[in-house]
This record gives structure tokens, C-alpha cells and sequence, in this order.
């Protein structure tokens, strides 16, 4: 598709700042992640495409520890999450928090703090959990909700905005936090279908600065421009990774062939 | 009535006000860590708060200040009437109030406190900037609904002598052989405290509830 984006991904091995490998999870019987390894080089746009069901938002709330899985590792910058060094001991709140501060995570139902402004929402974080001074706190709010384009709903509350607006607050929330990765679930799939284009403008234009991303999204004409890797998922396994233009080109896999198929055509 | 009956009246009133008063605020936060222990099931603790919870529940309040005014200074205890009273008063009432903020607890949007945790915030921040200032509107009217019932069920403390304000009225009825003035009274006065409450709930729900909606 595009030369920049063959271009990073011919570049010389950038530092992953997200590593999982051989991720497993169970519930109960019912394997949902079955050895799952993926990487995320900085300045790196990963989308995480797959049909209902089969892992990617359990992939997710692995790499932020909501889940804990049953074997694997997920890296931070080359920090083991959940574990502390040596994989024996599990982290305790304290240590699990600080390595979670340096991710943000935009939701698929935005989950915004209902009794908090929109600024509200955005300095929580920074000021309460990374202790950041107030004024520096807010100052950089307000150039991110100018980014969005939100400037005039700095003192609205969420339940007063559309669902494209509240999605631009959530990844303002998240990049407030200065995360050295952003990861997004479905972004866009709770959206009204004329709401979308606006949050996936956001979310290009980041990519396109440079942010570290892992998404994943149904929006196959996001991940067929915006990214520089395309992982499929299915049954809890990795089934087909690559370049935006192989993926959609010329799929490897019988299973990214019927997914496309289901998911592209028309 | 003469002013005397009156003024007895009034201090009867201002007896079952404080003991009110302070029943509520001790039974609010201590129904509140019970609701808490038992959402957070802490081992040990949130099974001590069920038990207590349901024998609470079931336990006349007129039983409960007898069996505390006569059965503490059995086991060595001395409590004084008035302390009973408002004991409880707070130990009843806060088995009413765990389960109305253990309702509202276990309301609470999973999302909202997802999110927070993986901004990095811990349990107890989580639930001072997060979950409580939205737990306590939920639940303000419930709480208030207990409130009033326990305004009106505080005449059980009479039993063990305290000249609350039903009891009042019924020894100026009997020196004057006219029960019903100082009844009327007295219902009056229950009244207005309870309208006193609800005026209260509506007022703080205008100031404070506009942040409402779901997110
Ligand atoms: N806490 C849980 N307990 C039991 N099963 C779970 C739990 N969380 C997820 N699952 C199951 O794991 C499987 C994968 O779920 P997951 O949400 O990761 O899929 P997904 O790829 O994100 O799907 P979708 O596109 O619908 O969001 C599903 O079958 C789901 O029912
Ligand atoms: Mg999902």
C-alpha cells in the first residue's frame, strides 16, 4: 500500500515494547488463548483482527494483567508484567499498577467516569495515581482535547456527548497518561456507523506520529492503511500474521481467506 | 396542655433527635465497611457480616435494647441508658444500610472500575474517586428511607428508660388524663422531622445530581 508503511516495516529491528509469548489461557474447560505470541515494535501499528469469540479482547486484558494467564509472558520494554523477575513470585498491587501507568487502554464502550467532567476524566490518572502537578496536568488536557477536537466540551459531562465524542475522550484520557503503548478493543465497534470515521481519524493521525499501537477493530479499511503488521486470531491461536498489503492481497491461510472473505467483501 | 407538658415535650423531641442523629451517623459508615467486606469477601469477615446482617434484621429493636442495656453488664460491661440507645439505633440500622450499599456496590459498573484499574489506581483510590461519590447518590434515597424508619422505630428505646418522645407524651397524658393533645404533638413532631430528611435527600440530590447518566 503505502511506502512509509513497508518502509518501517523493513526497518532495522526496532525495540519491541510489547512481547508476549506463548500466552495460554483457560476458563474453566474452554481453552481462549492457546500459546498465543505476538510483537510490538516502538512506533509500531498492530491490529489484532478475529471473529467473535476467538481471543482478542482476553489478549488484552492479559497484557494488563486483568486476566492472569495460565502460562506465557507478556513484556513491557523488556519488563515482565505480573511476574517479578524470576517468574515465581507474583507482582503485588503497587509494582503491577506502575508498569500499568505506562500503557493506555481506550475501551469498545468508552467507559468514561460518569460524575467526572470530560477534563475530569483525562487528569485523573496523571494526577492521582502518576502524582503529576495539577497545572502541567490540565495544560496538557487541554492541548489533547484541542487535538480531538473537543476543546469546547472540557467542562461537559460524558453524558452529554455522542458516541464518537466520548470515544475522543477516551483515547484522550488514555494518551494523557504518556503511555509508551496504546492498546484499543474495538474502538469503534459500539459507534454509530456515521460516528466511526471520526475516531478512526484520531487514531490514524497517531499512528501516523508515532505512536505504539495494538488494536483491535472489525475496521478493515483502518488496518489495510494505518497498520504496519495485521495479526489474525483464531480459536485462541495466531493463525496468519503480515504486512497489511500480503493480508489483504494474497492471505497465506485457507482461515484468513474465509475471514476476509466474510468480513471484507460487499 | 401546660408549658411545662409542652417544654417535657420538646426535650423529649430533642432526645429522640440526637439519639437519632448519632445512631445514624455511626450506623452509616459501619453498614457501609460491612457492605464493603462482604462485596470485597474478605475471608473471615464477610461471613461475620452476613451472620450479623441477618440476625440484625431479625431482631426487634425493643429486644436489642434490652438484651444490650441488661446483657452488656453481665459480661462486665457497664453502659449507661442513653449510650444503649443509640447503640442501638447504629447496630440496627446498619444492618439495613450494608445491604442497601451492598446493593448499590454490587450495581456498580464493572467497565467504570476496569478502566480505573488499568489506569494504575489502586483499590482503596478506586473507591475514593471513583465508586463512592456515585455509590452514595445511588443510594442516598434508600439511606434516607432507613433514616425515617429509624426516627420512627427510635421509640424503642423507651423500654429502658429513656424519656424519648412518645414516652414523654405518654406520662403527660397520664398525669393529665388527657393522652390525646400530647399525642398530636408528638405525631406532629415526628412529621416534621421525617419531612425534615426528605426535604433534606431532595435538596442535596439538586445540588449534587447533575453528574447523572451512564458514561
Ligand atoms: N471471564 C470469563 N469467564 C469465562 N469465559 C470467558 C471469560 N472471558 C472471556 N471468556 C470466553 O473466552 C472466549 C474469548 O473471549 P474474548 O472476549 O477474548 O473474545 P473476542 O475475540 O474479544 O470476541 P469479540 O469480538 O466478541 O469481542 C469467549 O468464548 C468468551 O466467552
Ligand atoms: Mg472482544
Amino acid at each position: 500500500m503505502t511506502d512509509t508503511a513497508s518502509e518501517s516495516r523493513d526497518a532495522p529491528v526496532l525495540a519491541p515494547v510489547l512481547e508476549i509469548s506463548g500466552l495460554t489461557k483457560t476458563f474453566d474447560d474452554k481453552v481462549v488463548l492457546d500459546g498465543v505470541s505476538l510483537t510490538v515494535a516502538r512506533g509500531q501499528t498492530v491490529c489484532l483482527l478475529g471473529p467473535s469469540g476467538s481471543g482478542k479482547s482476553t489478549l488484552l486484558r492479559c497484557v494488563n494483567w486483568l486476566e492472569k494467564p495460565d502460562q506465557g509472558t507478556v513484556l513491557l520494554c523488556g519488563e515482565r508484567i505480573g511476574m517479578r523477575p524470576g517468574g515465581v513470585v507474583p507482582m503485588g498491587n503497587a509494582e503491577l499498577a506502575k508498569l500499568r501507568m505506562r500503557m493506555g487502554t481506550v475501551f469498545q464502550h468508552f467507559n468514561l467516569w460518569p460524575h467526572l467532567t470530560v477534563l475530569q476524566n483525562i487528569i485523573e490518572a496523571p494526577v492521582h495515581v502518576q502524582k503529576r502537578r495539577r497545572e502541567e496536568v490540565i495544560a496538557e488536557a487541554e492541548a489533547l482535547l484541542e487535538n480531538v477536537g473537543l476543546a469546547d466540551k472540557r467542562d461537559a459531562f460524558p453524558s452529554r456527548l455522542s458516541g464518537g465524542q466520548k470515544q475522543r475522550v477516551g483515547i484522550a484520557r488514555a494518551l494523557a497518561m504518556k503511555p509508551e503503548l496504546l492498546l484499543f478493543d474495538e474502538p469503534t465497534s459500539a459507534l454509530d456507523p456515521e460516528l466511526v470515521g471520526e475516531v478512526v481519524a484520531v487514531m490514524k493521525s497517531l499512528s501516523q506520529a508515532g505512536s505504539t499501537m495494538l488494536v483491535v477493530t472489525h475496521e478493515m479499511g483502518f488496518a489495510r492503511e494505518t497498520a504496519d503488521k495485521v495479526v489474525l486470531m483464531d480459536g485462541g491461536r495466531v493463525v496468519e500474521e503480515g504486512g497489511p498489503e500480503e493480508f489483504f492481497g494474497n492471505p497465506r491461510t485457507e482461515r484468513a481467506r474465509q475471514f476476509l472473505q466474510r468480513y471484507v467483501s460487499a | 396542655m401546660t408549658l411545662n407538658a409542652f417544654l417535657s415535650l420538646l426535650n423529649g423531641a430533642g432526645v429522640t433527635i440526637s439519639v437519632s442523629l448519632a445512631g445514624i451517623a455511626l450506623g452509616v459508615p459501619f453498614g457501609l465497611a460491612l457492605a464493603l467486606l462482604r462485596w470485597q469477601r474478605v475471608p473471615l469477615l464477610a461471613p461475620l457480616a452476613t451472620v450479623y446482617v441477618s440476625l440484625l434484621r431479625s431482631t426487634p429493636a425493643v429486644t436489642l435494647c434490652l438484651l444490650i442495656f441488661f446483657a452488656l453488664p453481665v459480661i462486665g460491661i457497664e453502659i449507661d441508658a442513653l449510650s444503649a440507645a443509640v447503640a442501638t439505633l447504629a447496630l440496627n440500622t446498619a444492618a439495613f444500610n450494608c445491604e442497601i450499599w451492598r446493593s448499590g456496590l454490587m450495581n456498580f459498573s464493572r467497565d467504570q472500575i476496569e478502566a480505573a484499574r488499568t489506569f494504575g489506581m489502586s483499590g482503596p483510590l478506586t473507591f475514593r474517586r471513583i465508586i463512592f461519590p456515585q455509590l452514595w447518590r445511588t443510594c442516598l434515597p434508600s439511606l434516607v428511607n432507613e433514616m425515617t424508619l429509624l426516627i420512627k422505630s427510635s421509640t424503642a428505646i423507651a423500654v429502658i428508660g429513656v424519656a424519648e418522645i412518645t414516652r414523654a407524651a405518654i406520662r403527660i397524658g397520664a398525669q393529665t388524663y388527657d393522652p390525646l393533645p400530647p399525642m398530636l404533638v408528638a405525631t406532629g413532631i415526628y412529621i416534621v422531622l421525617v419531612l425534615v430528611f426528605v426535604g433534606l435527600q431532595r435538596f442535596t440530590e439538586r445540588v449534587y445530581g447533575h453528574a447523572g447518566g451512564a458514561a
